[in-house]
């Protein structure tokens, strides 16, 4: 049957106003909520806004202050240590946990959801929990450390080891990295594993070169939303170290800093500036990052992009 | 079901609309000009809490004057931030007509964010000037406003273990309780004692909470805020020689190591620290002297039970370069935000609880009223467990501390001179910093922050 170009047009007219309407809500909620608060903040961030009244125009003050804001360097320090720390730990404990999962043929779906559990947990409730873990003297982690005859650290108090602490709490809701790199794991065609199996007798072999290598686009996932998450990691600091980063501004992250200076000390314009520093350090990570992407992610089919 | 359908047209919607609209721009004074409801937020505390402020609004109403009704929003739940809630609703518009509040009414209000009272307290007998104590008025004002009211207070003073004191054979009268930082040291010595790396008792651990800060430097003839001249004196000769005393307390008789003396027990307060997870080494009978307000007179019976029931309270010692005692407290202010409805209503309500209301939060919850026309009934549970006499007793004796307050809580930008405060005190009992360099660098970030703000 042959369709006159007139009604063609018209259908595909109705396809595309169709779709326009299909996408409207999510256009509607990604401009109201995103795009506009977004250009909201960042030309906050040249403004000084008392709690009642209107903006008022600072230039570039609320930056020339964050050049001399010792919590501004302190933060980012701490924020940019905790993920070089903690994004690398937490894809290589996920991809190990994802590599068990894959070969376990029984009871996989309980395991999953157990690995899967602690991400829905609240991170205040963890937090609460980690502290009571982690007392010094009385907690179970170092009464268990000190039946060894090991000398635990003051986990949370001690200024030298509180960030590593924080770190290491952070391992513990690895649900959803396991997961995507399960989702990777189970998409090998078969044929490769079984030639892959063939060529080498050797896991560890076949593990960097044929596993790894196809699972590229999960790890640049996970890479990406991990190193976002870290540098936004926010309620397990502030339930741990306070408002002012306890012990002696060692867990002081940006996140809190953003915060504390909003709603604590109510400077919003500086809030502000501080929060478009953040999204200009991440985006220009991420972008980095996929610059690199090129020459090492591999999609199925040869085809890189 | 029968819904029955209206007409809607585009000209009635819009002319709605601009209704609606123009209502909600009103000033609120206009549409509180014969009276009308009031809205009270407080940020949280007991359901009995809550009780006593429902019961003080209704008493407000059936009064029949500027108060027609009333609705209380006992604080937002767990994990709300109140401030930030507070905060929120000034900026949208959308505010209660009274909020109580536990932190420096002059850090919003000099934003603009509170009603200033002064006009009030001239209109209301209950309100003015003169019925409040200076040192707590003066923590509400700043530059000759008055951005909210010191109902009630909680009162710091030196809880102390009179069983302890006398076992020692140290006379446990309120009159000989030591005088001044160096009386206490000496004394102190005494109650200490060590099992290995456990403090087993104690006397008196020097205290490290930013917040009562200015009660420790105004006994020592300083101060951290000079409201007056708008300057900080986190670093002035006082404060330096407050903090080497402490320290050189520490070091002989806490072996310098505060980690070891919070490990053994909460040697700070009468509170459990559930951080620590460790028990009230006063509660326990453990520590003989804590720094603590009078909000503990209403927990002290509850759970974990006490293991000594016969505290009794004192005066605060005086530094080595201080001349009077004085006294010092965690707010309880009232408050009345920019953009109530019913201003009028809200300072009538303030005037109620400030002089009548206030007699019943008291006995029901030992937050001490502070207004000087008010004739406080002593708490129920004190009267129940130690008798009429000793809670009449400490009654008076809390209200005269309150009559002695150093001003605090009154700077533009408290919250981050605390925190900046903490640091430093962290650093100078961790000893990761000398005492002047702690110091000098939270004097000069809070000075630069104050004049930051003063310049908006």
């Amino acid at each position: 049957m042959t369709v006159a170009p007139g009604k063609r047009r018209r259908s595909s007219r109705y396809e595309t106003t169709a779709a326009w309407l299909f996408v409207a809500p999510w256009v509607v909620k990604l401009v109201l909520l995103t795009v506009l608060p977004l250009i909201a903040t960042v030309a906050l961030g040249f403004m000084t806004m008392p709690v009642t009244g209107m903006p008022r125009w600072a230039g570039l003050a609320n930056y020339e202050q964050m050049m001399a804001d010792p919590a501004f360097r302190r933060s980012a320090q701490n924020s940019l240590t905790f993920a070089l720390a903690s994004v690398p730990l937490r894809l290589l404990i996920a991809l190990g946990l994802a590599l068990l999962l894959h070969r376990t043929r029984a009871f996989s779906g309980f395991y999953q959801t157990i690995f899967y559990l602690p991400f829905l947990m609240p991170a205040v409730a963890a937090s609460i929990v980690f502290i009571l873990l982690l007392t010094p003297g009385a907690g179970p982690v170092n009464v268990i450390l000190q039946t060894f005859g090991l000398n635990p650290p003051d986990w949370l108090r001690d200024p030298r080891a509180a960030l590593w602490t924080l770190v290491l709490i952070s391992l513990w809701p690895l649900g959803v990295e396991t997961l995507v790199f399960l989702s990777g794991l189970q998409n090998i065609p078969k044929d490769v594993q079984e030639a892959a199996e063939l060529d080498s007798d050797r896991p560890w072999h076949r593990l960097v070169w044929i596993t790894i290598p196809l699972i590229t686009p999960m790890i640049l996932f996970n890479l990406v939303i991990g190193i976002i998450s870290s540098f936004q990691i926010f309620t397990q600091a502030l339930v741990i170290g306070g408002p002012s980063g306890q012990p002696a501004e060692s867990t002081l992250m940006y996140m809190v800093v953003i915060y504390r200076t909003a709603f604590r000390y109510f400077n919003l314009g500086y809030a502000a500036a501080l929060s478009t520093v953040l999204f200009l350090g991440v985006l220009v990570v991420t972008l980095l990052i996929f610059s690199t992407a090129r020459s090492w992610v591999h999609y199925e089919g040869g085809d890189q992009r | 079901m029968n819904i029955q359908r209206l007409p809607l047209r585009r000209r009635s919607f819009l002319q709605g609309s601009a209704a609606l609209f123009g209502a909600s721009a009103l000033p609120s004074r206009l549409m509180a000009q014969n009276g009308g409801p009031i809205t009270l937020w407080t940020p949280g505390g007991s359901e009995l809490m809550c009780e006593i402020h429902i019961d003080i609004v209704n008493e407000v109403v059936a009064l029949g004057g500027q108060v027609t009704n009333g609705d209380v929003v006992c604080g937002f739940g767990p994990g709300q931030d109140y401030t930030q809630r507070l905060f929120g609703a000034i900026a949208a518009g959308q505010v209660p007509d009274v909020s109580i509040l536990w932190d420096s009414p002059v850090s919003l209000g000099v934003q603009g964010a509170f009603i200033p009272l002064d006009e009030y307290m001239q209109q209301f007998p209950g309100l003015a000037v003169e019925n409040w104590p200076g040192g707590l008025l003066a923590s509400c004002q700043f530059q000759g406003r008055t951005y909210g009211l010191p109902v009630v207070a909680g009162v710091y003073s030196m809880w102390y273990n009179p069983e302890m004191f006398e076992e020692r054979g140290i006379s446990s009268a309120r009159e000989d309780f030591p005088k001044t930082w160096d009386e206490l040291r000496r004394i102190s010595k005494e109650f200490t004692r060590w099992d290995g790396d456990t403090l087993l008792t104690g006397g008196f651990v020097p205290p490290r909470s930013a917040p009562t800060l200015p009660i420790w430097a105004a006994l020592n003839g300083g101060r951290i805020f000079n409201a007056d001249e708008a300057r900080y004196e986190i670093d002035s000769e006082q404060n330096n020689e407050m903090f080497n005393f402490w320290v050189e307390w520490m070091d002989e008789e806490y072996r310098g190591d505060l980690n070891l003396v919070d490990r053994s027990a909460n040697f700070s307060s009468g509170y459990v620290n559930y951080d620590l997870g460790t028990g009230s080494g006063f509660r326990e009978g453990r520590a003989a002297v804590v720094h603590d307000g009078s909000w503990l007179m209403g927990d002290y019976w509850q759970e974990p039970e006490p293991t000594f029931l016969n505290w009794d309270l004192a005066a605060h010692p005086v530094g080595p370069s201080g001349t009077a005692t004085v006294s010092g407290i965690w707010p309880n202010w009232a408050v009345i935000p920019v953009g109530a409805r019913n201003p009028e209503g809200a300072a009538a309500y303030l005037d109620y609880l400030s002089t009548v209301g206030v007699v019943d939060w008291y006995r029901q919850i030992p937050d001490v009223p502070t207004n000087t026309l008010v004739e406080a009934e002593p708490p129920t549970v004190v009267v129940e467990q130690r008798g009429e006499d000793f809670a009449r007793d400490v009654t008076e004796f809390l209200q005269e501390q309150a009559g002695i307050v150093t001003p605090m809580w009154h700077s533009p930008v408290e919250a981050f001179a605390q925190d900046q405060l903490t640091l430093a005190i962290q650093k100078i009992f961790t000893k990761t910093a000398p005492i002047a360099e702690a110091l000098a660098d939270a004097q000069s970030a809070s000075q630069a922050e104050l004049e930051r703000v003063l310049r908006q």
